[in-house]
Order: C-alpha cells, then sequence, then structure tokens
C-alpha cells in the first residue's frame, strides 16, 4: 500500500498536478461547450467523455481508487452494473430503441 | 467455555471492569448502542406496527365484506375514555356513523402496506434479527458502528411517528395505495390551508427517514460481517443466515436510493409546483392544471419499482435466513446445499435489480423490453427454487423435533411454494395482461409474505427467544397459536386467486358489490356462499363475492389466533422456562456460545471457528451436534497465542 | 471493550471498519445520484419544450468548479499532510477546504436568488415573455358583498383562518360585519375567536341533540314493544360521532377591496374569490394583469413567430416586431452564409436560440444597442407609436399582460419546466451533501482535537474517509457542471 511516509511525500506532488489538469479540463469543458458541433448530440457526448475523463482522475488520484483493496472493487462493480441498469433500462423500455429483428 | 459458563441474569457489563461508566437505564436500554438491546427494540416496533397494519387490514376486510355497514365496536372505541378520542382523530372521524367509506378505505390499503412493509416486516425480519443474531453468530463483540447503529434505530422511530401521525393531520394519511403512483399522487387534495401539514407530505418525509435508516443500518450490517467475522469464521464457514443478511443488505443499500429520489421528486412535485411526473395538459376535474407539464409518470413507476422489485426479496431473504437456522436445528440434520443456497442467494440478489419491469407490462414498454423484463423474471425463479428445494431437502432423514418454531417452518415451505408458483403466470405477459391488478396479484404476494415471511419470523422469535431472555415461550400457546393462524391464513388469502381469476380489481372498497359478477349459476363456491352467509342471517349477493366473507371470516380467525402469541411474549418473559443451558436447542452456531442473555461484550472467551455451520449428526462423535466453537465436544477451540489478528480481547 | 479495526486494518481484507463503511455509503450515493441523473436523461429526453442551454450563469458555474476543485486537492493534502504529521499543514489545508465549502454555498445562493426574482410567462399561443415583475403580481377583487368562512367541525384539511389569509390582504381599514342574525362582529383575534367557538359549540350541541333525539325514539320504540327497530335506533345514535361544518355568512357594512397574489389563494372566477383557507368572497374582480419589466421574447414553441401574441398592441406591439424579425434574419443568413446547404437550420438548436428568442435590453427598439446595424436600421424606420412604457431602470420595455393571455407563468423555480426542476433538485441535494461534507471536516479540524494529539493515525482514517465523501461531492458536480451549465 501506498500509505509509507515516503510515498505520501512523492504523491504531494502528484495531487497538486491533478489539481491543474482538472482545472485546466474544466476551461476546455466550458470552451467546447460554446463550438458548435454538426449536432448538439456531439456537444454533449465531447463534454461527457472531457467529464468522465475528470471523474476518473478525482477517483483514481484523490480517492486512490487506483491501488485500493478488491473488496472495494467488487462493491463498486456491482454498483456500476446497477447504475447502469438504471441509466440504460429506464430509457429503453421508454423509447423501445432495441428491435428485433428475427432469426 | 459456553457450556459450563453460567446463566447471567441482568449482569450486563459485571465481566468488564475496565468499562469506565455504567450505563444508567436510558443509556441501556433506550439510546443503547449495544446491538442486542438495539435487535430487540427493532423488533418489538416491528411487531407492534405489524400488529397496527393487521388491523387496519382488519377494517378493510370488514368493508370488502359488509360494505356499508357500520364497523362493530368503532363506536365503543370512540366512546373510551382517552383512547377515545385519540382513536377518533385517526380513524372515527373519517367513519361517518361508523361506515367505513372510499376515503377512509383508500387511507387504510396504503397504510397497510406501507406500515407491513416498511414499518413491519422489514424492521423485525431484517433490522430486529440481523442485529441480535448477526454479531453473535460471526462471533464479535458488536456491530462496526454502534452509534450510528442507535441512529438507525431511531431515524426509523421518527420515521414510524411521523407515519402514524399522517393519520391525525388535517387531511388524514395518503389515499393513493402503498405505491404512490403520480399523477394521482402528485396531485391529490392539494387544496390544503398549508401543504407541509399533509398526510401525504408526512408520508414522503416518513419515508426519508426510513430509507436513511435503513441505510445506515446496511452500511453496518455489510461492514461488520465484512471486517469483524471471528477468527477462523471464513465466508464459507459463516452461517447461511449471516450470507441471507448480508445479501439483504446490499439490497437495501443499492435499491433503496431511487426510492428515496422518487419521494423526493414527488414531493418537489406537491410542494413546490414542479412536474416531474406530470404530463403536459393534465386535466384533473375538468380543469386545466396549474403546472408547466413535461414530465413523466412512467419515471415514477421506474423508480419505484427499482426499489420495490428488490424490496420483495428483502422481505423474503430473511425468512430463509431464519428457516436456515430453524430447521436443521430441529431436524437434527446439516442443512442440505449450503454451498449452492450461498450461490442462490447472491445470483437472486444480483438479478434482483434487473426484473422490475415485470410490473409495469401495462405502461406500453415495447416487446423487445417486456421480452427481456419476462426472460429475467422467470430466471429469477431459479434461485428461489434452489432455496426453498434446500430447506425441504433438509427435512429428508430428519428426527424432526415439532417444537412451535419448527410447525411454522414447515407450514412455511408449502405456504411459500404457492406463493411462489402463482407468481410465475404472472411474469408472462398475456397473463399479466388480464391479472394484472385484480385480487390474484393480491393472493400471490400475501401467501409469498404473510404465510410465508411472517411465518418464519415467528419461527425466528420462538427460536431465539431463550437467547435474548433466558426463559423458553410456552409450547402449548404456541401451537395454539400456530393452528388458527395456518387456518385463518389460507382462508383469506386462497380465494382470493379465484376472485382475482374472476376479474375482481384489488382497489374496491366496497368489495365489488357494484360488480354484478354472473348470476344465477350454481356450482360449489355458490353452495358455499350460500351456506355461509345464510349463517349470518344474510342473502347470497351473487357468485364470487360471497367469497368476500369466507375470506373475512379467515380474518377473523387469524386475528384470534394472534392473542396466544402476544399472551405467550409477555408471560414468558417472566414466567417462562427456565433455559437449562446456554444453548437449549444443542445449535451449532456461535449465538449459543454466549451467556444467557449475553452480556454487553456477548462473549466470556474469544469464539474461534473450527468448522462448518451445520455439523449435525456427524458421524464419529456421541452428541449429535458439534458446535462451531468447539475442537472436541464440549471444549472450546482456543486461539493461537502468536496471532494479531484477535478479536480485541476483553 | 474496543470495536476491532478501527485503526488499523484487519490483514485479510486490508480495510480498516469506517473505510468500508464510507466505500458502502458511497456506492449508497452513486445510486441516489444515479437515480436523479437517469431521471435527468429521462426529462430530457422526453421533454417536450426547448431544453434550456447556456441559460444559467455560466460564470458562477465556472467558478464554484474551480473552488470545488480546489478544495479537493486541499483535503487530500490535508491528509497526506496529517499523515507526515504536519500538524500546521493539516489544519491549514482543512481550513481552506472548509472556506471553499463556504465560498461555493454563498455563490450558489447568488444563483438561486437571481432565479427567484425572474419571471416567465406563457402566453396563450406559447410564446414565452421572460422579465420581472416590478410590482409583483396582484389581483384586485372588490365590491366584497358578502364572506363565507367555513368553520371545520373535525380537523380537516381547509379550516376557515381569515384571520391569517382574507384580513391581511384587505385595503384600507377593516370594516364591521354583519352576520346573517343582523349582530355585528369585528374580525380581529377575539372577534373570531369567539365566532369560533360559539359555532363549534353549537355544532357539538347539534349533534349530541341529534344523537338525544333518536336514542329517545329508540327508547319509545322499545317500550312500545318494537325492540329491533328500538335497538337500531339506539345503535344509531351511538354511532353519530362526526361533528358537522358549519358555513358563516358575513356581510360588511362598508364595501372591502382585497389585493391579494394569485400563489396566495385557491382560485378565482369574474365574482368570487376563495382564499386557501376555504374563506370566500362574493364580488367583482377589478384587476388582473400583470405589470411585466420584459427582458426576453421566446417565440420558439410558436408557429409563425411574426404572428406572436407578443406583437400585439398593448404588449410589446409593432417595433418590437421589426426589430424581432431583423435579429432573426440576420442570424438565419449568418447561418446559411456559414454552412450553407450543409446543415438544416431547424436542426441547430443555437441558431433557433439566437434567432427567434429576442433578448431585450433596453426599453425601446431605437435605443436596442445591438452589434448588428440591419436591427438598427429596421428600428429606426418603424414609428414609435409602441405601447410599452419605458421601464423604471431604463432599460426594459415595461407592459401590462392581460391574464387572460396567459396560459401559464412562473418565476424561475421548479414550477417553470422539467429544467428548472431537476436543476433544482440535484443542486439543491448536492448543496446539502457540501453542506454536510463541509461540517464534518470542520468537526475534525476543531473539535477532535484530543484525537490529534493522542492518535493521529485514527485522525487520519477518519479525514481520509471525510475526504472520501468530500472527492465524491466533487465527482457529482464533475458531472453537474456540464450537464446544467454548458449542454
Amino acid at each position: 500500500m501506498a500509505d509509507s511516509p515516503e510515498e505520501i511525500q512523492k504523491s504531494i506532488r502528484k495531487y497538486l498536478w491533478i489539481g491543474g489538469i482538472l482545472i485546466f479540463f474544466t476551461v476546455v469543458t466550458v470552451g467546447l461547450s460554446y463550438v458548435e458541433l454538426p449536432t448538439h448530440g456531439l456537444n454533449i457526448l465531447v463534454g461527457m467523455i472531457v467529464a468522465t475523463f475528470k471523474a476518473a482522475l478525482v477517483a483514481l488520484i484523490f480517492m486512490h481508487l487506483n491501488h485500493e483493496r478488491i473488496l472495494i472493487y467488487k462493491v463498486l462493480a456491482f454498483t456500476t452494473v446497477f447504475c447502469l441498469a438504471l441509466f440504460l433500462l429506464f430509457i429503453f423500455s421508454a423509447s423501445d430503441p432495441l428491435v428485433f429483428e428475427g432469426f | 467455555m459456553s457450556a459450563a459458563a453460567t446463566t447471567h441474569d441482568h449482569s450486563h457489563g459485571a465481566d468488564h471492569a475496565h468499562d469506565h461508566h455504567e450505563p444508567g437505564f436510558i443509556g441501556k436500554y433506550i439510546f443503547s448502542s449495544d446491538h442486542k438491546v438495539i435487535g430487540i427494540q427493532y423488533a418489538m416496533s416491528g411487531l407492534l406496527f405489524l400488529l397496527f397494519g393487521f388491523f387496519l387490514m382488519l377494517l378493510m376486510r370488514w368493508s370488502i365484506a359488509f360494505p356499508g355497514q357500520p364497523v362493530p365496536g368503532l363506536a365503543f372505541m370512540e366512546n373510551l375514555p382517552f383512547v377515545g378520542d385519540i382513536f377518533h382523530q385517526m380513524i372515527g372521524r373519517w367513519a361517518p356513523n361508523g361506515v367505513v367509506n372510499g376515503e377512509l378505505y383508500n387511507m387504510l390499503g396504503a397504510m397497510h402496506g406501507t406500515i407491513m412493509v416498511f414499518l413491519g416486516i422489514v424492521p423485525l425480519g431484517f433490522a430486529g434479527f440481523v442485529n441480535f443474531v448477526m454479531p453473535l453468530q460471526i462471533g464479535t463483540i458488536d456491530m462496526a458502528f454502534p452509534r450510528l447503529n442507535m441512529w438507525s434505530f431511531w431515524l426509523f422511530f421518527i420515521s414510524g411517528v411521523m407515519m402514524l401521525a399522517s393519520f391525525f393531520v388535517g387531511t388524514g394519511s395518503v389515499q393513493t395505495g402503498w405505491t404512490m403512483y403520480s399523477p394521482l399522487a402528485s396531485t391529490t387534495t392539494l387544496a390544503v390551508t398549508n401543504i407541509w401539514m399533509h398526510g401525504h407530505t408526512w408520508w414522503l418525509l416518513a419515508m426519508v427517514f426510513n430509507i436513511s435508516a435503513s441505510l445506515l443500518g446496511s452500511v453496518n450490517v455489510i461492514t461488520t460481517v465484512i471486517n469483524l467475522r471471528a477468527r477462523g469464521m471464513s465466508w464459507m464457514r459463516m452461517p447461511f443466515f449471516c450470507w441471507a443478511m448480508f445479501v439483504t443488505a446490499f439490497l437495501l443499500l443499492l435499491a433503496f436510493p431511487p426510492l428515496e429520489v422518487a419521494a423526493l421528486l414527488q414531493l418537489v412535485d406537491r410542494v413546490f409546483g414542479a412536474s416531474f411526473f406530470l404530463p403536459t395538459g393534465l386535466i384533473e376535474g375538468g380543469q386545466h392544471l396549474d403546472i408547466a407539464g413535461g414530465g413523466s409518470p412512467l419515471l415514477y413507476q421506474h423508480l419505484f419499482w427499482f426499489l420495490a422489485h428488490p424490496e420483495v426479496y428483502v422481505l423474503i431473504l430473511p425468512a430463509f435466513a431464519i428457516l436456515t437456522e430453524v430447521i436443521p436445528a430441529n431436524t437434527r440434520r446439516p442443512l442440505w446445499g449450503y454451498k449452492s443456497m450461498v450461490y442462490a442467494a447472491l445470483t437472486l440478489g444480483f438479478l434482483s435489480f434487473l426484473v422490475w419491469a415485470h410490473h409495469m407490462y401495462l405502461t406500453g414498454m415495447g416487446t423487445m423490453m417486456s421480452t427481456y423484463f419476462q426472460i429475467t423474471t422467470v430466471l429469477i425463479s431459479v434461485p428461489s427454487v434452489i432455496l426453498l428445494t434446500g430447506l425441504m431437502i433438509s427435512l429428508w432423514g430428519g428426527s424432526i423435533r415439532f417444537t412451535p418454531q419448527m410447525l411454522f417452518a414447515s407450514a412455511f415451505l408449502p405456504m411459500f411454494g404457492i406463493g411462489g408458483l402463482t407468481g410465475l403466470p404472472l411474469a408472462f405477459i398475456f397473463i399479466d395482461l388480464a391479472l394484472h391488478d385484480t385480487y390474484y396479484v393480491i393472493g400471490h404476494f400475501h401467501y409469498v409474505v404473510a404465510p410465508g415471511t411472517i411465518f418464519a419470523l415467528f419461527a425466528g422469535v420462538y427460536h431465539w427467544f431463550p437467547k435474548a431472555t433466558g426463559r423458553i415461550m410456552s409450547d402449548k400457546l404456541g401451537k395454539l397459536h400456530f393452528w388458527p393462524s395456518l387456518l385463518g391464513m389460507n382462508l383469506v388469502f386462497a380465494p382470493m386467486f379465484i376472485q382475482g381469476m374472476g376479474g375482481f380489481h384489488r382497489r374496491w372498497y366496497d368489495g365489488g358489490a357494484i360488480f354484478e359478477q354472473t348470476s344465477g349459476v350454481s356450482n360449489f363456491w355458490t353452495e358455499l356462499n350460500s351456506n355461509l352467509f345464510g349463517f349470518f342471517g344474510m342473502e347470497v349477493p351473487n357468485n364470487l363475492l360471497g367469497l368476500n366473507v369466507l375470506m373475512s371470516v379467515g380474518a377473523f380467525i387469524l386475528a384470534l389466533g394472534q392473542v396466544p402469541f402476544i399472551l405467550n411474549v409477555f408471560l414468558s418473559i417472566k414466567g417462562g422456562k427456565k433455559v437449562a443451558s446456554d444453548n437449549p436447542w444443542n445449535c451449532t452456531t456461535l449465538e449459543w456460545a454466549t451467556p444467557t442473555p449475553p452480556p454487553h461484550g456477548n462473549f466470556t472467551f474469544e469464539p474461534v471457528a473450527v468448522r462448518g455451520p451445520y455439523e449435525y449428526s456427524a458421524p464419529g462423535i456421541d452428541q449429535d451436534f458439534f458446535p462451531q466453537w468447539e475442537s472436541e465436544p464440549g471444549k472450546a477451540a482456543t486461539a493461537p497465542a502468536s496471532s494479531s489478528a484477535a478479536v480485541a480481547h476483553h | 471493550m474496543d470495536i476491532p479495526y478501527t485503526v488499523s486494518a484487519r490483514p485479510d481484507t486490508g480495510l480498516y471498519n469506517a473505510k468500508v463503511g464510507i466505500w458502502l455509503f458511497l456506492a449508497s450515493e452513486v445510486m441516489l445520484f444515479g437515480g436523479l441523473f437517469s431521471s435527468y436523461i429521462f426529462l430530457r429526453v422526453g421533454a417536450d419544450y426547448h431544453w434550456p442551454v447556456h441559460e444559467l450563469n455560466v460564470f458562477l458555474g465556472f467558478v464554484n468548479t474551480l473552488v470545488l476543485i480546489a478544495s479537493s486537492v486541499t483535503v487530500v493534502m490535508a491528509w497526506a499532510s496529517l499523515k507526515l504529521r504536519q500538524i500546521g499543514k493539516f489544519k491549514l489545508y482543512m481550513a481552506i477546504t472548509v472556506l471553499c465549502a463556504a465560498i461555493f454555498m454563498v455563490n450558489k445562493a447568488f444563483e438561486y436568488k437571481a432565479k427567484f426574482e425572474h419571471y416567465a410567462v406563457k402566453l396563450t399561443d406559447g410564446t414565452f415573455l421572460t422579465g420581472h415583475l416590478p410590482q409583483g403580481y396582484e389581483i384586485k377583487f372588490g365590491d366584497v358583498s358578502e364572506v363565507s368562512v367555513l368553520i371545520a367541525g373535525e380537523n380537516k384539511a381547509v379550516d376557515g383562518e381569515p384571520l391569517k389569509h382574507f384580513v391581511p390582504r384587505v385595503e384600507g381599514d377593516l370594516p364591521a360585519f354583519k352576520m346573517t342574525d343582523g349582530s355585528s362582529i369585528t374580525l380581529d383575534q377575539s372577534g373570531f375567536t369567539t365566532l369560533k367557538e360559539a359555532t363549534l359549540k353549537a355544532a357539538r350541541e347539534k349533534l349530541e341533540e341529534d344523537r338525544k333525539k333518536r336514542r329517545e325514539e329508540g327508547e319509545a320504540l322499545i317500550e312500545a314493544g318494537n325492540i329491533a327497530a328500538g335497538k337500531a335506533k339506539l345503535d344509531e345514535a351511538e354511532r353519530m360521532n362526526i361533528v358537522p361544518d358549519t358555513t358563516i355568512k358575513l356581510k360588511p357594512e362598508q364595501p372591502v377591496t382585497v389585493k391579494v397574489k394569485p400563489s396566495q389563494i385557491f382560485s378565482y372566477t369574474a365574482n368570487s374569490l376563495t382564499f386557501k383557507d376555504g374563506t370566500t368572497l362574493t364580488g367583482k374582480l377589478l384587476d388582473d394583469s400583470m405589470v411585466l419589466e420584459v427582458d426576453g421574447v421566446d417565440t420558439r414553441s410558436v408557429p409563425d413567430a411574426e404572428k406572436s401574441l407578443a406583437w400585439k398592441s398593448g404588449l410589446l406591439g409593432e417595433p418590437w416586431k421589426k426589430a424581432f424579425i431583423a435579429n432573426r434574419d440576420h442570424h438565419l443568413n449568418a447561418f446559411e452564409e456559414k454552412h450553407g446547404d450543409r446543415r438544416d437550420p431547424k436542426k441547430s438548436a443555437t441558431l433557433q436560440k439566437e434567432a427567434f428568442f429576442l433578448k431585450i435590453k433596453s426599453a425601446t427598439p431605437d435605443a436596442r444597442d445591438d452589434a448588428h446595424g440591419s436591427s438598427k436600421s429596421a428600428a429606426a424606420s418603424a414609428p414609435a407609436d409602441s405601447h410599452a412604457d419605458t421601464g423604471h431602470h431604463g432599460h426594459h420595455p415595461v407592459v401590462h399582460v392581460d391574464r387572460k393571455d396567459i396560459a401559464f407563468y412562473s418565476n424561475y423555480t421548479p414550477k417553470l419546466n422539467t429544467y428548472y426542476a431537476i436543476y433544482f433538485t440535484l443542486t439543491g441535494l448536492h448543496g446539502l451533501h457540501v453542506v454536510a461534507g463541509a461540517i464534518v471536516l470542520f468537526y475534525f479540524l476543531v473539535f477532535d482535537g484530543r484525537r490529534l494529539r493522542e492518535n493521529p493515525e485514527h485522525l487520519a482514517n477518519r479525514v481520509e474517509v471525510g475526504g472520501l465523501f468530500w472527492h465524491f461531492v466533487d465527482l457529482v458536480w464533475i458531472f453537474l457542471f456540464p450537464l446544467l451549465y454548458l449542454l
């Protein structure tokens, strides 16, 4: 585990760097939102990709998910699956985009 | 070691000289952070709420069987000193001349569902039993976060009080069914002087408290199971009870938040006039509502059922948890298929998150999605069947002791089977389209939770009562409790299937008096009805309606059947037979290794699990049980001295 | 007797209790916000109006994002400092974190306040006028000839409280009222209390009298030998349990006029008005129009923007219509020049907004300080016959919108549309998390001194756990900011 004093000393620099990167990408998000891409859907997609990247940085570095115990990963994996169900199945059952064409 | 440990009565903390301060009465029994006290608090409140919810049901059943006729005893209750006024404010003021009208019936229905599910079974079955038994079974001194545990109970308590208080506010309680479907629930009786003093608002806030309580509870349970297991208590040596509760806690943890979202959004709809669940152009009473629209009633149903389907397993898994302790202990046989049952419970938990929309076949989903939900729904019956089969086969070749808990446990198996099997047709869209919202559905899920779960809970009370009090509940009263309950349950719920297939809708407050069934047909049921009605000196209204009377009679038999139980609980606390040892049922799991009742800190020695949890009738030893904590019969296993990962030694 | 693994990790799981607990709690939080984000998607996909983009204050949102990111860095630095036992740094970083939370909430308060004061009015043809209500919106109801007050016999949803609802809205002095029996009464605290008590007493007495009557009838029947019917009467008497409601009619001795906000009453028609407590006035609706300081006209939902109700005389009038057309054509032309046939102007949400949602920043079109020359010339050629008055601040036209032209109106609160509903719910709930997290961190900073001295490792665990929660709050905002403010 990276909890020894030397490791922590090293990671302080890392935290500052990540903070900088996060701020940079916030500016990027704001800027990109004013650029009109061919469809607004693309704008949303790009915005969400950047946001997911930022969120991943926070989760991996700040929340130490890059070196966590297997148990935490298990819990989070299940949560992610159920969360995806929450996102996808809601909208699928309302708009029914999946069509079965037959064998 | 346990067998030699003396039975402690009121000796909490006696062995723990380094306890800095001895808590007073309030600290010990009211605001206690001891898992056993909290478990008993939960269980007692759960039992009280079950009784209250049952009482609401009796009023409903009266109205269904004898619509328009005054409820007997209502006037008597109202004229009692003190209690009468409270009763009048709660129920009486809605019943003109003692007759249950539609308004009151709606309140009773909504509150019966809410109270039974969220304030009765979950607190008793999950919170009560898990708090009392689980830390003992895994061999630890308390839950991981004792103070949060106390908060959990008191948040639950607040939610229960608010739920009850909603009867007393000006508008009376909620009237829109336990599902609170919007838009109906977003718009009913908004015309009040103050929207915050509205039964519905109180219901929603109470749910927010309830959900917070179960969140704290489930975090606590999972953490305790993960981190506080005694030495040697590996995952696969854990009693199935803990496994089932572990899965249940995960269901509560991950399924409840979407319900919290639903409650919050409905609250915003009602209080701040938003339109989350209100479509554009909604008309009520011939008038356009003053709303923006653009929302979706369907969203509410998704959020609601995302919880409410896993909730079904929250109700059932504790029942299985209890039975897997009660049945092996009374058949003196190991639990059959422990591992497959563990994996079945895990699969059940996982799948239960992905099936919810089978409650929503009528909302006009596309065929592809309906098919998906149909498939997962049928799939989930597989692990359920594994669990039930495991229990049934555990009976095979056992020398069964028919103690009251075993009677309830053995009645559970067929009753739950009926409930489960009648659910299968509902999984299929074509059949569900016809049966949706009929009494068939009511019959199905009541068979699962009433003679199913509640019987298991009774079994649990009889089983662990000696551990909690040091006295055994009366066997005679227990049997007097069981047989009328079994009869009453079946009389109430079996006819529901027939009525449901006849097309009876679940929300008729007059039991379908307006619904003229086929008349002039003579069959077994009409004969039965005419006899029954004749018995009560009444005429037969028509064909299936007569079953209403039969069912209501069943409900009153069921009510009478609970009297011995209530007497039993209270009489046995002081007057029951004292237990001869700390392990009166000769069980194998760790909760029986503690003194009786367990003191603060639970164990007098450091427990070590040296074998699996169900070593009954093992070959090679004299006694027919081999406890988890004993290295050889009658001798507790000791921890190797080198271990630093010891459970805190005291 | 201590719970094991509060400070050190359990060897086989590698985790201390609180860490397992917080991750489970966060998993639950993921499902909570997952449900809300899922609702957001559901509502956005199903929206039957133009989903607002860049409508919130992007600058404030941007600043708040930076503040949260900064606090996320400081809280992890605080943990690292404590791990290295650099107590001074630890305290500094924690203080900055809590300060950041405070800045975030203050910004949020400004943002919310601006929303509450801003209104949108939907005209019957679907046009939206946005702006402020310099005088609020009140209706005037006069010539009141009768006030009927409902006194609920039982505790009901609606119980007459005219002192809270009717009396405060009366213009001028409150006259005395005449009851139906000719006696006079003043509607003040003591007067109404006396009236209410007397009424309730009478209602109860009436119930008792009816009861007694029935009982006597029953006894008479029993004496006469008709025992069954007599017993039925007695039972009936026993069950008479509900005190009836009473409606009291009061006539004012002088005519009364009330001024009241529609949100404070239950309903009204041309000749009656009902308050939320059920008090009903009979009289005449004198004035029912809204004075709106217009700062925008949104015609995106109107099939033909040139025929929008907004341009009728009495509202914005012809000159503003000309300005609107000029602005619209300018944007449409620019779009076509830029993209040619490659893109459908109807499918560009940005263009639709720029062309059909006219922002108004001046009192008259002539003074319109617009960068586009074309709109200026169009406005110049328009005769200045606009009915719109000049606003108080001089940079917005003020119009009187007749109630019959209004389909729906609201300030920018959850009521306005599902976007603002989800915006307030999401940010409100997120704000609650910020406050809760800040309180916990503040507690660790200020009130956990003993643990800091005696068991810094335990405090480090607590800070780590609090920090995990704080990062999660930041993580939610990382998604909230683009979804609500930008996209």
